[in-house]
């Protein structure tokens, strides 16, 4: 059954999507959040552990909270906007329980850790779908 | 203020070592803005001390041997690289205090660095990467000037510049914001907006109430606003204080309209120095502000 496709088979690389250190400049996380079309950015320490991500939600309500000129939010670092507990899946997580776990929290995009925290990859719904009805 | 702030400790062998941190007093920097000659730069750094000893505060010997940003061409330059380095060498023996100079060429970083113990890089230079980079290699703690036309978040690129640079002993000092032509004002949420950087904060009274070139080709200022401006920048939280003094300002061979007179010195450093400490006290007593 596809459904049974692990994780890691259909995720997106480390350099496939927007991941990058806590203390990047917010300018910077927006910038490739459109180099890579996705609206996410994992933030991550120098051991690649995941610190949090920052979302396209994250974004619109980062515009409504803040009062702040948008030029000094620009110069933020991203720590100070991530959203520090995101949820996750393992590699080896199925992508049923992983689709599960997008429609329970209505996301569509999940970082992909492994046992120690550190960042492997990011599943994307899109790909998850394409996927599933174009089986190999 | 961030309470995460980094202490500095400027000076080496022989002078007596300052401390510029959240948690430490008040530091003055100051002195005349340009070495007019050995005997002047020599009797300020006596006046100077004598009031500092006099207040109880510590204080870091500002003076430079090249203003290469003066408004016209035959405005006072300076003595020069090594004639000025010379008696910024001889005062900082002779009284034991730390010194400061500014440079305005990358190509003196490292005989600056090599004298002063505090190296400055001019607001107005506060984004060139190669004076940034210079600052840096020599080692020494970069007191980085806000640039009058910079907003306070944006002065984070220029330290994230010297940090990768290797340097990561900063001091950030505001001295006023361009309003409009020939007029500076102070914007106090700069200071702690730099200090959220996390590194100590100064702000700079008497380039201030500069009027950049405001008299057609050199500058005016309004010295009757230090006094004001350094108590509601104490009161708001800063970890030294600038301001260039000298005993003649009329005849200051460089800034002469913005400069304090020594005779005022004390005055003003003495109120700075109490609102310094009740403010400590204060964030002792009721902690940081959390008001968002």
């Amino acid at each position: 059954m596809s459904g049974n496709i692990p994780v890691h088979e259909v995720m997106l690389k480390l350099s496939q999507f927007p991941n990058l250190l806590a203390n990047s400049l917010m300018v910077d996380a927006l910038e490739y959040m459109s180099k890579y079309s996705l609206g996410i950015v994992c933030a991550v320490n120098n051991e690649q552990k995941l610190l949090g991500v920052f979302t396209d939600g994250d974004l619109r309500r980062m515009l409504l909270q803040h009062q702040k000129p948008l030029p000094s939010l620009m110069t933020d670092d991203l720590s100070a906007h991530i959203s520090p507990k995101p949820q996750t899946v393992l590699p080896s997580t199925t992508i049923r329980e992983a689709v599960t776990k997008m429609e329970d929290f209505q996301i569509w995009d999940l970082p992909v850790v492994d046992s120690e925290n550190k960042l492997c990859g990011l599943l994307h719904l899109h790909p998850v779908i394409d996927r599933l009805i174009n089986p190999k | 203020m961030n309470t995460k702030s980094k202490t500095l400790r400027i000076g080496s062998e022989p002078t007596e070592p300052v401390f510029i941190g959240l948690h430490n007093p008040l530091v003055f920097i100051g002195g005349p803005c340009a070495i007019e000659s050995r005997d002047h730069a020599f009797m300020m750094a006596e006046s100077i001390s004598k009031v500092c000893h006099r207040v109880g505060i510590s204080w870091i010997y500002k003076s430079c041997y090249d203003k290469d940003c003066r408004s016209a061409p035959n405005s006072f330059h300076g003595l020069g690289l090594d004639h000025g380095l010379n008696i910024l060498q001889d005062v900082r023996k002779e009284f034991g205090i730390p010194v400061v100079s500014d440079f305005s060429d990358p190509a003196w970083a490292a005989a600056t660095g090599k004298v002063v113990d505090l190296i400055q890089v001019p607001a107005y230079l506060c984004r060139q990467t190669s004076i940034l980079r210079a600052a840096a290699e020599t080692g020494k703690p970069v007191h980085l000037k806000k640039g009058q036309y910079m907003s306070p978040w944006n002065i984070k690129n220029s330290v994230r510049k010297l940090e990768s640079f290797g340097c990561d002993r900063i001091l950030l000092t505001d001295r006023g914001t361009f309003f409009g032509y020939n007029m500076l004002v102070n914007d106090l949420r700069s200071l702690p907006i730099m200090a959220e950087t996390g590194y100590p904060v100064c702000f700079d009274a008497t380039h201030s109430i500069q009027l950049p070139t405001s008299m057609g080709n050199i500058s005016g200022g309004q010295r009757e606003f230090i006094p004001p401006l350094v108590r509601a920048a104490t009161a708001c939280g800063i970890n030294a204080l600038f301001m260039e003094v000298h005993d003649d300002p009329p005849n200051a061979l460089s800034d002469g309209n913005t400069v304090l007179d020594i005779q005022y010195l004390e005055p003003i450093l003495a109120q700075a120095k109490a609102i310094h400490s009740l403010r400590q006290e204060l964030l002792e007593q009721w902690g940081e502000d959390n008001v968002r």
